[in-house]
């Protein structure tokens, strides 16, 4: 049973023609595909992360990137990426991907496995200067097709530890997350470089391998992952990251740069800074809920 | 180039007062660099036209650290009546130091504080201009160089949204002020000089608010 509905779950066999006319059961059409069978338990933490969760990361970002896009465009009636509420891999609890995902997501939209809504985020008050600035980025790619992760997603991800998270599985979940990518980015050139007979069997049906575009078209911008030795470190990231993004800099208590350029492109509103170097930002109506 | 902008802001203004709904209010923003006279100003424009004062002054800068608003002011120019909403906004710059309130016999607590708020109300002035404002009156202190980032940006940033914009040259009554380099500084616009303090040349301020803003 190698093709998985990413947005159910909903397994077909091995030359399936079914899925061809979307997932029968959810409507979605994205699947991935494994050669072998889906594992059914949880892999070890340390083992090589399996598809899914990649997928789930990439996805994650992807829909993060989408709605800013959204909020940025500020048109509701543009159906992005949503999630559906029993979206990916709860039928697959692996600790890892969870993690990944609620702290991957920081922009607004805490656990679209809950269902729970980004427009709660109202009066939320983000942790810190760098979770905010987690947004521009994504902000930023705009033209990006699918998902490019976000330059500042990742280092958000690793310098953010949530509140009361153990430290222990963020870091795993964030260097899960750069293999868990680059496997997505195999999987992906898999499917466009060699089909399977079943694969081909089913395509030819609808086009000729001639006509196949060299990339495919669905194909996801994944960052490349950096080796774990040539991270630079957390401070340096953090000053990038300030240049980069930080609308409000705070060199002392009392004493504050400001990028006027940056505070007035911000969507958000900044309401009220803390003396500990974080502050309160009100997010706009256009973060739309999810409720649906 | 400034002709271009000359005309497109000419145009944004006459589309705008075609497309204007009376019974709504422009929302003129007070804009400039701290310690201008902004709040000087407006407090003179509320009590002329609707005797209450919007805020207090102060020689220390950034005495406006929220923006505040004094709604429908009323202001009857050549037999033409502008109904609009004023809103003093704090100070904008891109640096905040509490050691410069240290000067002005303050607490290093008291200094440390107006200084966070001084930043959040350059966020909340940025935030305004984004989204809330109609128009700018851009005031600036005619005895301090007109040429700063800060200006400069906020210049830019107007023009790019095609906002109407008045250039006001404050403090005439102090002897160093000099008129004829803020209007160098800013071509495309019109500059008119004014003491917000003594009151000075306050008909041609309104004059050109019924103008611009009309």
């Amino acid at each position: 049973m190698p093709h998985q509905c990413t947005n159910c779950g909903h397994v077909f066999a091995d030359g399936s023609k079914e899925m061809l006319s979307g997932c029968p059961d959810c409507g979605g059409n994205k699947f991935q595909y494994h050669p072998g069978d889906i594992p059914d338990e949880e892999p070890p933490a340390d083992a090589e992360p399996p598809e899914q969760e990649g997928g789930s990361v990439t996805s994650a970002v992807g829909r993060a990137a989408n709605r800013v896009r959204d909020a940025v465009t500020s048109d509701p009636s543009q159906p992005a990426a949503r999630t559906s509420p029993d979206e990916p891999s709860t039928n697959d609890v692996d600790p890892d991907a969870v993690t990944a995902e609620s702290s991957g997501i920081e922009l607004g939209d805490s656990d679209p496995a809950a269902g729970e809504t980004a427009g709660d985020a109202g009066d939320e008050q983000v942790s810190s200067a760098e979770s905010a600035s987690g947004a521009e980025p994504a902000t930023g790619s705009e033209a990006s097709p699918g998902a490019s992760t976000p330059p500042g997603a990742d280092t958000t991800r690793r310098s953010d530890t949530a509140p009361g998270a153990d430290p222990d599985p963020s870091t795993n979940s964030s260097l899960g997350a750069d293999p868990g990518a680059d496997a997505q980015t195999g999987v992906d050139a898999d499917m466009a470089e060699e089909e399977d007979t079943a694969q081909a069997d089913a395509r030819s049906e609808v086009v000729d391998r001639n006509s196949l575009p060299d990339a495919p078209s669905e194909g996801r911008v994944v960052k490349e992952p950096d080796e774990p030795e040539n991270r630079p470190d957390l401070e340096d990231l953090r000053s990038e990251l300030n240049d980069q993004f930080e609308s409000i800099r705070i060199v002392a208590p009392g004493q504050y740069e400001l990028n006027l350029m940056e505070l007035y492109d911000r969507q958000e509103y900044i309401i009220a800074l803390q003396e500990d170097g974080q502050y309160v930002i009100e997010v706009p109506d256009a973060w739309e809920t999810d409720d649906e | 180039m400034g002709l271009f902008a000359e005309l497109r802001s000419s145009i944004s203004r006459v589309s705008a007062s075609l497309f204007a709904d009376d019974s709504e209010p422009k929302r003129i923003g007070i804009y400039g660099p701290p310690n201008a006279g902004k709040t000087t100003l407006a407090n003179r424009i509320a009590r002329d036209w609707t005797g209450d004062a919007v805020g207090p002054e102060s020689h220390i800068p950034h005495e406006t650290r929220r923006a505040r608003r004094k709604e429908n002011v009323e202001i009857k120019r050549n037999g033409k009546t502008v109904n609009i909403d004023i809103v003093d906004t704090p100070g904008v710059t891109t640096k905040v130091d509490y050691s410069e309130f240290l000067e002005h016999d303050m607490e290093k607590d008291e200094a440390v504080r107006r200084s966070r708020e001084a930043t959040e109300g350059v966020a909340e002035a940025m935030h305004w201009l984004r989204e809330d404002v109609d128009g700018v009156i851009y005031v600036l202190d005619s005895t301090e160089d007109p040429f700063t980032q800060v200006n400069t940006m906020l210049i830019g940033i107007i023009e790019s949204r095609d906002l109407p914009v008045l250039i006001l040259a404050n403090k005439t009554d102090l002897g160093e002020s000099n008129i004829q380099r803020v209007s160098n500084a800013f071509p495309q616009h019109e500059t008119i000089p004014l003491s917000a303090l003594e009151g000075e040349n306050m008909d041609e301020v309104y004059e050109k608010i019924a103008e611009y803003f009309g």
